[in-house]
């Protein structure tokens, strides 16, 4: 188990746990012993004081079993939990450094469980191993033991049961366990359905295809259900036949302890009641303890999985790391430089071919193209969400490559496509941004960005809870809140995915105002759709199929490239008021 | 396990980690606000499965008294073997004779064991299936407020969880309290078979066992439901830093949320390990209490057999039973919490299958292909949430074949028109009609065959392309889908994949680019064949160039019917042959691209702004 280690640093409650543990178990196998002293010498013996002494001895026993027992509960309970805050922290650290190609490929959702469910259940099985893994041979050797004891030929009953229990349960895990994984499966399968419908209820109501959809629920709900059923049936063969086998046992013994204490008759030292009912218990707990050790095998089965996903995590480095860090006094300045771009893991053409861009400081620059062909992926490569595969990207003189990734990010300000909004209020949400702007500043930052009406217009301002990732606000005001969040930055490079879509030209055109005016010294980079956001632009790129064909000022693209005429008729089909 | 060191096996399978015996209380997480109600219902649930559920309840009644014969046998067995007087001899055939009996007792145990076990899972499993399968359809019934106003997370884990909560329940805990119950109940009466005197007793560590249990899970259930909080909380930034990574990783916000998030796993281990110390002390402190009963029995018997007034097997065997007694009400007590978690889930369950779904009162007969599509919104009011009208007193006027823009800002209430068309919401005074016939007198499921729409959020499923595109008509043949998607333009697309049209998108879709996924959802909406189409921001992810394209394809698709276009891109809609201007919920203005031109009214300024905005 590659965790172990995070077990380490509390390897005085990793030892403690076990240690304690074994004093419950000697002391809860000392009793059989005890109780049959008290049957065979005691009520049998009519000796009231020899049963009293002998149960305030089991009694003190017990008790001092019990602290032990407490204890290793403690023990166990302080290293899993510690070992396991740790394996959390660490994960949630290694995942906050993760790139964007990692966390892609692992998805979010995926993630979201890893570091929640499955810690936890390496959190359970491991305070479980502490404690039961040891709990479960002590009794099951301790019981040989002890039975062998009394009478070796106990010890025979034992030699002939065990092996078979044994074998049973290694049986039944093999057939098990695969099937267990199924079982997720099938689970997970109903789970999708059932977000796709709760996410896409209006598209299968506007196409009355609830009954398909029921179905479709149905399939899948009835193969989780058959598959959980062949599970569960086949376990629960297990438990009758170890009992059958434990029983059997237990008539053995008591075969065997007649013949003995017929053979003790009138011999000291030979067999007694008590004895025979003591072999009994510990026959008991031997069984009880192989049972426990194949539950645990189970839940073991079903942990190693969770293990082995959340190592995966631990695992994997992140593939864009620190540079080694330099100063530069240039600001606002990006060039692109033969710069070649693939997502990681597609096989398919590149999304980037041979790009070179060189925008100077204050500039505002915007990048129009057909979906797909690239824009998202050139602005991208900026704050090094991903790296490019050839050529190089130089912020202010130095290639991004170089730059601590802090350093870098701290220069940009990134407002994205899909806008994601934090619980809080929103000024906490536009504060986000940079956390120690005052009131003023954040009322700046959203006038800036077209927000402070609607902000002001909320009966709570700027402290309104944005509940549900911003469920209660349209996709414009999202969008504006998170332009303000930029803006609030003072960054010297301000990029734009795409960011003003749900906004109106009115709007949009106040924004671009507000922008040159505000913060004229920032480098503007925007993706955008509408040529009528852009046109106004220092320069615009034109990009096509993931190489940019032309980069000039609109009026000078409208006399040198066909594509952007085109675009351009394309939303003003030659019908311009002006 | 202290409580099983007797003689007799366990009834009860154990579970995994039950090893200890979870605290009472330790799986409450909340207790269900109305018990009674809740239980009859799913009562009457499992109540459906009535043959298995008595099946299950006739073999645990016949597993625990062959498991009360036990110690009754084994007494006999040793009273066989016991050489109290000189001369005495072990009394073989006795002994034989009840080894048989015991050996039967055994197999039998087994045999019904084994089938209690399997009728328990059938029985979990079907109810469990059958309760999913009902709330999956009840779901999809729901009206769209209710997916629009109820977080979807929520919704799930009540499929998921809750149900999960349930079906161990009924699978584990209605076996074991009964068996427990009737455990006592056969111990007890055993126990005054042997001997009144040790039963009373015995009886005396009982308060005892009670006082100590409720007590202690008073202190744990403090640290569990702390616990349960702050795990809430963990998961929650968890979820948000996670799904917001992109944007945390811009802000060079990971610091932050790893310290925040360190701060909340400190506490929740610190929590953790304090609940966790309570729930050990549980284990060892019923053990204690277990031994000083026994303890308690064995004195009192050694003084009967001294004086002479009890049988040595009578001792044993009411010691025997004494240990049984004692584990049912451990059991009962930790079947209690895992019952009450299970009721709060069936709670919630049951929340959801008693909201009312949509209404479907439509009798009107007429039938799909007798729609032609002339829609009449005829002063039309509507608000989401009382006191804040979206929509005040709309009117319009749609012919067969028409094709309507609407526009405005954001939140003027396009969208609301489409969502009371389509009734996804009704309307709160007002009327439409289509081809004169209220839209609610008419079957919903006529009404949206009638429509197609395709949204700005694309819905894909986790499918084949092909299906998702088939959605629109189920019964389409490989030629009309393939027809579908050229007449969207996504064909090419489509064909330089891998696997075509079989590839299989994945659950987020987030192998195809938004404009793509558009793509599939016209090309749905082209395989519907509808007398009325709506497109509500449909072409807004897609680039003008791309949608130029579509264009030629979007002609032919609204030909011949009535189209409601809702863009915020006038040259989308440029050729409407109606542009509507909504206002605050109100028509502002409605003409064709020209009149409204030179009316120089809102559509004109609208259109300055996105032409003319920014050419100074």
């Amino acid at each position: 188990m590659k965790l172990a280690k995070y077990l380490k640093p509390y390897w005085i409650f990793a030892i403690l746990a076990p240690l304690t543990m074994i004093g419950e178990v000697f002391i809860d196998l000392m009793q059989p012993k005890l109780m049959s002293k008290i049957v065979n010498d005691g009520v049998i013996g009519k000796d009231l004081a020899l049963i009293l002494t002998t149960g305030i001895t089991m009694l003190v026993l017990v008790a001092i079993g019990g602290c032990f027992g407490a204890l290793s509960a403690a023990f166990g309970s302080n290293a899993a939990q510690r070992m396991c805050n740790d394996l959390r922290n660490d994960t949630f650290k290694k995942v906050m450094g993760l790139s964007l190609q990692q966390t892609d490929k692992f998805t979010t959702g995926s993630l979201v469980t890893r570091l929640t469910n499955d810690i936890n259940a390496v959190q359970d099985i491991t305070s479980m191993i502490l404690r039961m893994f040891v709990r479960a041979p002590m009794q099951f050797f301790g019981g040989i033991i002890m039975a062998v004891t009394i009478s070796p030929k106990f010890g025979l009953v034992l030699l002939a049961a065990l092996p078979l229990q044994i074998l049973l349960v290694i049986f039944m895990l093999k057939k098990a366990t695969p099937l267990y994984s199924v079982v997720q499966t099938k689970l997970d399968r109903v789970n999708s359905v059932v977000q796709e419908n709760v996410s896409g209820a209006r598209v299968v109501k506007a196409y009355v295809r609830e009954e398909h959809e029921i179905d479709r629920f149905n399939n899948a709900n009835t193969e989780l259900r058959d598959i959980n059923l062949k599970v569960q049936k086949l376990m629960a063969t297990l438990s009758p036949i170890l009992m059958l086998i434990m029983n059997g046992s237990v008539i053995a013994i008591l075969l065997i302890g007649g013949q003995e204490c017929e053979a003790a008759i009138g011999n000291i030292g030979g067999l007694l009641v008590g004895d025979v009912m003591a072999a009994i218990n510990y026959i008991t707990q031997i069984l009880m303890s192989m049972m426990m050790v194949s539950m645990m095998f189970q839940s073991l089965t079903r942990a190693s999985a969770s293990a082995k996903r959340v190592i995966e995590v631990l695992e994997s480095d992140a593939v864009i790391s620190d540079g080694k860090g330099v100063e530069t006094n240039e600001r606002g300045n990006v060039k692109f430089d033969n710069v070649s771009f693939r997502y990681p893991n597609s096989a398919g053409r590149p999304v980037l071919n041979n790009i070179n861009l060189d925008i100077k400081k204050g500039e505002v620059i915007a990048v129009i193209g057909a979906t797909g062909s690239g824009k998202s992926s050139l602005v991208n490569l900026i704050p090094r969400f991903y790296d490019a595969d050839e050529g190089s990207i130089s912020v202010d003189g130095v290639d991004v490559r170089d730059y601590k990734l802090d350093t870098l990010r701290r220069k940009i300000a990134i407002v994205l496509q899909k806008t994601e909004l934090f619980s809080g209020t929103v000024a906490d949400n536009i504060r986000w941004g940079h956390t120690d702007a005052t009131d003023e500043e954040v009322k700046k930052a959203a006038e800036i960005a077209q927000a402070d009406d609607f902000i002001s217009s909320f009966s709570d301002g700027y402290n309104t809870i944005i509940a549900e990732k911003g469920a209660s606000l349209s996709g414009g005001q999202k969008q504006r809140i998170a332009i303000a969040r930029a803006i609030i930055r003072r960054p010297e490079i301000l990029i734009f995915d795409d960011s003003t879509s749900a906004l109106d030209l009115g709007t949009e055109a106040r924004l671009h105002k507000a922008l040159r005016e505000n913060i004229s010294d920032t480098t503007i980079i925007m993706i955008a759709q509408r040529i009528a956001s852009i046109r106004s632009c220092d320069r615009i790129a034109v990009i096509e199929n993931g190489t940019i064909t032309a980069f000039a000022p609109h009026d000078e693209l409208m006399k040198t490239s066909a594509a952007y005429r085109d675009i351009y008729s394309s939303q003003m089909q030659n019908q311009n008021p002006n | 396990m202290a409580e099983n060191k007797n003689t007799n096996p366990p009834v009860v399978n154990m579970r995994p980690g039950g090893g200890r015996g979870g605290p009472p209380g330790a799986m409450v997480r909340e207790k269900p606000k109305n018990l009674k109600a809740t239980l009859s219902k799913l009562t009457k649930y499992i109540g459906r499965s009535k043959y298995l559920l008595l099946g299950l309840l006739i073999f645990v009644i016949v597993i625990a008294i062959l498991n009360l014969a036990g110690p009754a046998l084994q007494a006999e067995a040793i009273s066989a073997m016991t050489i109290d007087h000189e001369g005495a001899h072990v009394d073989f055939d006795k002994l034989y004779n009840v080894i048989i009996m015991m050996a039967s007792v055994y197999i039998l145990s087994s045999l019904f064991t084994y089938l209690q076990g399997v009728t328990a899972a059938k029985l979990s499993q079907y109810t469990v299936s059958t309760m999913r399968a009902d709330l999956f359809r009840k779901i999809s019934y729901l009206p769209i407020r209710y997916t629009d106003t109820h977080r979807h997370g929520d919704i799930m884990s009540r499929m998921t969880n809750d149900v999960e909560n349930i079906s161990n329940s009924i699978s584990q805990s209605i076996a074991s309290l009964f068996s427990a119950v009737i455990t006592l109940i056969g111990s007890f009466i055993m126990m005054i078979y042997y001997s009144p005197l040790l039963t009373l007793v015995a009886m005396v560590t009982i308060p005892l066992t009670l006082f100590v249990s409720t007590q202690l899970s008073k202190f744990m259930r403090k640290y569990f439901v702390a616990q349960q909080t702050i795990l809430g909380q963990l998961n929650g930034h968890i979820e948000e830093a996670v799904t917001g990574y992109k944007t945390v990783m811009a802000y060079s916000k990971e610091p932050d949320s790893i310290r925040e998030f360190s701060r909340i796993a400190a506490e929740y281990r610190k929590v953790g390990i304090k609940a966790n110390i309570w729930g050990g002390i549980m284990g060892p402190c019923m053990n204690m209490i277990g031994n000083l009963g026994y303890l308690l029995v064995a004195s009192a018997g050694g003084y009967l057999a001294l004086t002479g007034g009890l049988g040595i097997d009578a001792i044993q065997a009411v010691l025997q039973y004494s240990k049984q007694f004692t584990r049912p009400i451990n059991e009962i007590a930790n079947q209690y919490a895992q019952i009450l978690t299970a009721i709060a889930g069936a709670e919630r369950v049951f929340e959801i299958m008693e909201t009312n779904p949509e209404p479907n009162d439509g009798k009107n007969p007429i039938t799909v292909d007798d729609i032609k599509g002339d829609i009449h919104f005829s002063n039309m009011y509507f608000s989401y949430n009382e006191g804040e009208p979206v929509l005040k007193g709309f009117d319009l006027d749609v012919k067969r074949g028409q094709k309507i823009a609407l526009v405005g800002a954001t939140g003027s209430g396009k969208t609301t028109v489409v969502n009371l068309l389509t009734r996804f919401y009704d309307i709160d005074s007002g009327e439409i009609t289509i081809d004169g016939i209220n839209i609610n007198d008419m079957p919903k499921q006529t009404l949206r065959h009638a429509i197609a729409i395709v949204l700005q959020d694309t819905v894909l499923f986790s499918d084949t392309i092909e299906a998702n595109i088939r959605y629109g008509r189920l019964d389409a043949s490989d030629e009309d889908v393939k027809r579908a998607a050229a007449m969207a333009n996504a064909d090419t697309f489509i064909e330089r994949l891998p696997d075509g049209y079989k590839t299989v998108l994945s659950e987020s879709g987030s192998d195809l680019s938004q404009g793509q996924r558009q793509l599939l959802a016209i090309a749905r909406a082209v395989l519907a064949n509808p007398k009325i189409l709506i497109l509500d921001e449909a072409t807004s992810s897609v680039d003008t160039r791309t949608e130029m394209h579509i264009q030629s394809a979007m002609v032919k698709l609204m030909e011949n019917r009535t189209s409601l276009i809702i863009a915020h891109r006038l040259s989308t809609i440029r050729d409407a042959d109606c542009i509507v201007v909504l206002d605050g919920g109100q028509i502002a203005e409605a003409g064709s691209h020209e009149e409204l031109l030179a009316k120089k009214g809102a559509y004109y300024r609208l259109y300055q702004n996105q032409y003319a905005g920014f050419a100074t």
